[in-house]
């Protein structure tokens, strides 16, 4: 019952602070409620970028991966998320610029006014449908490790209601501010105990090398690459997953609500450059984790593995310490499903529901987006409800299908020639190959290399041909009166540096 | 090509060829069995080191060289884009 009390003791604290954030006025307008009125300083926009990124995967996820795959798992989140420093600098820079001065508020404004309504509104039911697996790998997540950490007083099914009823709450009440308080203090505290259940998983064996030993006597291949006759961890398995993470970082709608937010450039750039490094040391250190649980609490399987974290913590630290760790994890995932539901409720009132109806007046924005984040929050949870993919193939998935955007993105800020023929044929050819290759052959062909195409995962092949059907889709057509008029904007000589 | 271009260029092909080494362990790392550094593959080991370097280059480029974006040319910026949006808006009302 102990982790039970502080779980919720953090989901109480979590909700007070988006009260405050409430009360002070925060959410009284759509620019408040929906950017933080533009106002964040860069230590809170460093964590609160990175808890909206880290989440149930990264924590449970991770070593469930790294128990269950070995040190290839490196390849899935951390080293492989340092190129976003400059690539976020480079594809939103101009999403920093021109969203201040053209005072946009969702991911779709940039895609509205370089391609037109008919791309915004693709974008952002494309961005929805590639967020909902990572929202429900977050709550099935929650599910899981509260029921290990309660001892079965707390259903899986209980579970799925606890904690996102919290976050609804405080993602309906506080806005982006509150979400972005909320989502610093929880970043620092699940990065701090991240440090702390590493010290103690490795201590139980005498030290990290010692522990990495015994792991190699008993399952050599987790320290291999291209194990079970090359097919896991192959060169091209390792390509397509380290790609897919990272280029589905620059496209989910996180990164572009904390351009709009950021007051300064250097807070921009600060935030940009840290995330990578700091993934590079906190997300590597659950991986190691799972690994050594190996030798702690061995023969866990499939969905089973992802209890690992909370298993090696209760089995390593006091109590109390354990559900500490375990909280860490919670409040990782907790500000995941924050920042997406909200991104995707902004997403929905803002480009869809003022596009199709303009005369929408500020105060009737922010409720339709509480409403959103509501019945979002509801749609995820009615889907986590039979689990059968763990945590982090449910995570890849999500990242491969959004990721298909990155060309319709690069094209508006940096090709002159884009059309938004381009780009909207683009983005659904990759998100209909996504999910076809996921009905036809399942999370295999989407996350593992196939010879039918042509050893590459289905992320990949997806990502490539969205890429070509951009290219030729943009050169065969002409731009339209949109495309010509946005060029003064978007291309304008002051942006260049 | 100017001073500053060729330094764009020299950071690209530095970000571009260490982000192939942290997506794939293409050069340094082999199929089969492995020696250990510091109890990690070596392969996972070196991993590690080159995205510590990737980001102190990044580091390097967005704070100590004069080709990113600063605060002190917010203001220019800014008064240029929403002169060009206000005359955007001018055009399209006296059409």
């Amino acid at each position: 019952m102990v982790a039970v009390t502080i779980i919720t003791g953090l989901c109480l604290i979590s909700v007070y602070i988006s009260y405050v954030a409430f009360r002070k006025g925060f959410t009284k307008t759509a620019d408040d409620y929906f950017v933080a009125g533009s106002s964040l300083g860069y230590f809170v926009l460093i964590f609160s970028l990175l808890a909206s990124f880290l989440s149930a995967f990264s924590m449970f996820g991770m070593s469930s991966f790294g128990y269950r795959l070995g040190f290839g798992s490196l390849y899935v989140l951390t080293a492989n998320l340092v190129p976003l420093g400059f690539l976020w600098y480079f594809m939103h820079k101009k999403t920093f610029l021109l969203g201040r001065a053209r005072k946009w508020m969702t991911m779709g404004a940039p895609f509205g006014e370089r391609y037109g309504t008919p791309m915004r509104i693709v974008l952002v039911l494309v961005v929805l449908v590639a967020s909902i697996p990572y929202v429900v790998a977050q709550i099935q997540g929650i599910g899981v490790m509260l029921e290990a950490m309660s001892e079965g007083i707390i259903s899986f099914h209980m579970g799925l209601f606890f904690v996102p009823f919290f976050i609804a709450l405080y993602l309906m009440m506080g806005g982006m501010k509150g979400a972005a308080w909320v989502n610093a203090i929880q970043g620092v505290f699940f990065s701090i105990m991240v440090f702390v259940l590493f010290f103690f998983v490795m201590m139980k064996n005498g030290g990290f090398v010692p522990t990495m030993e015994m792991v190699m006597a008993k399952h050599p291949n987790l320290f291999q690459i291209g194990w079970a006759g090359g097919k896991v961890w192959s060169y091209p398995m390792i390509f397509g997953m380290a790609a897919a993470m990272c280029l589905g970082c620059v496209c989910f709608p996180q990164p572009f609500m904390h351009a709009y937010s950021s007051r300064s450039a250097r807070g921009l750039k600060a935030m940009f450059l840290s995330f990578g490094g700091i993934c590079l040391v906190v997300i590597t250190l659950p991986t190691l984790v799972g690994i050594a649980g190996n030798v702690i609490v061995p023969g866990l399987k499939g969905v089973a593995a992802d209890k690992i974290y909370g298993l090696v913590a209760a089995a390593t630290m006091p109590d109390w310490l354990a559900a500490f760790a375990v909280a860490g994890g919670f409040t990782a995932a907790m500000s995941t499903v924050n920042g997406l539901v909200f991104g995707n409720a902004a997403n929905l009132s803002v480009d869809i529901i003022k596009t199709l109806r303009p005369e929408t007046r500020s105060s009737e924005l922010i409720t339709i987006a509480r409403v959103f984040v509501a019945l979002i929050m509801a749609l995820c949870v009615f889907i986590a409800w039979n689990p059968n993919t763990p945590v982090a193939e449910l995570s890849i998935i999500a990242f491969g299908t959004v990721a298909v955007t990155f060309f319709a993105l690069w094209g508006a800020y940096y090709w002159k020639r884009a059309t938004a023929t381009g780009a909207i044929l683009s983005t659904l050819v990759g998100v209909a190959l996504n999910v076809t290759f996921f009905l036809v052959g399942g999370k295999a062909w989407v996350l593992f290399p196939q010879r039918a195409l042509l050893n590459m995962n289905g992320f990949l092949a997806a990502f490539i041909i969205s890429g070509i059907v951009f290219f030729v889709g943009s050169y065969l057509t002409t731009p339209g009166k949109t495309e010509e008029k946005s060029l003064s904007l978007f291309f304008h000589p002051v942006l260049t540096k | 090509m100017t001073s500053n271009k060729k330094k764009n260029l020299i950071f690209l092909i530095l970000f571009l060829v260490l982000t192939v080494f942290c997506w794939c362990p293409i050069g340094y790392g082999s199929y089969g069995k492995v020696g250990l550094i510091m109890g990690m593959p070596s392969w996972a080991f070196y991993m590690l080191v080159i995205g510590a370097v990737l980001f102190v280059i990044e580091w390097v480029y967005l704070f100590y060289t004069d080709l990113a974006l600063y605060d002190e040319d917010l203001e220019e910026i800014m008064m240029a884009l929403e002169k060009t949006t206000t005359t955007q808006v001018t055009i399209k009302e006296e059409n």
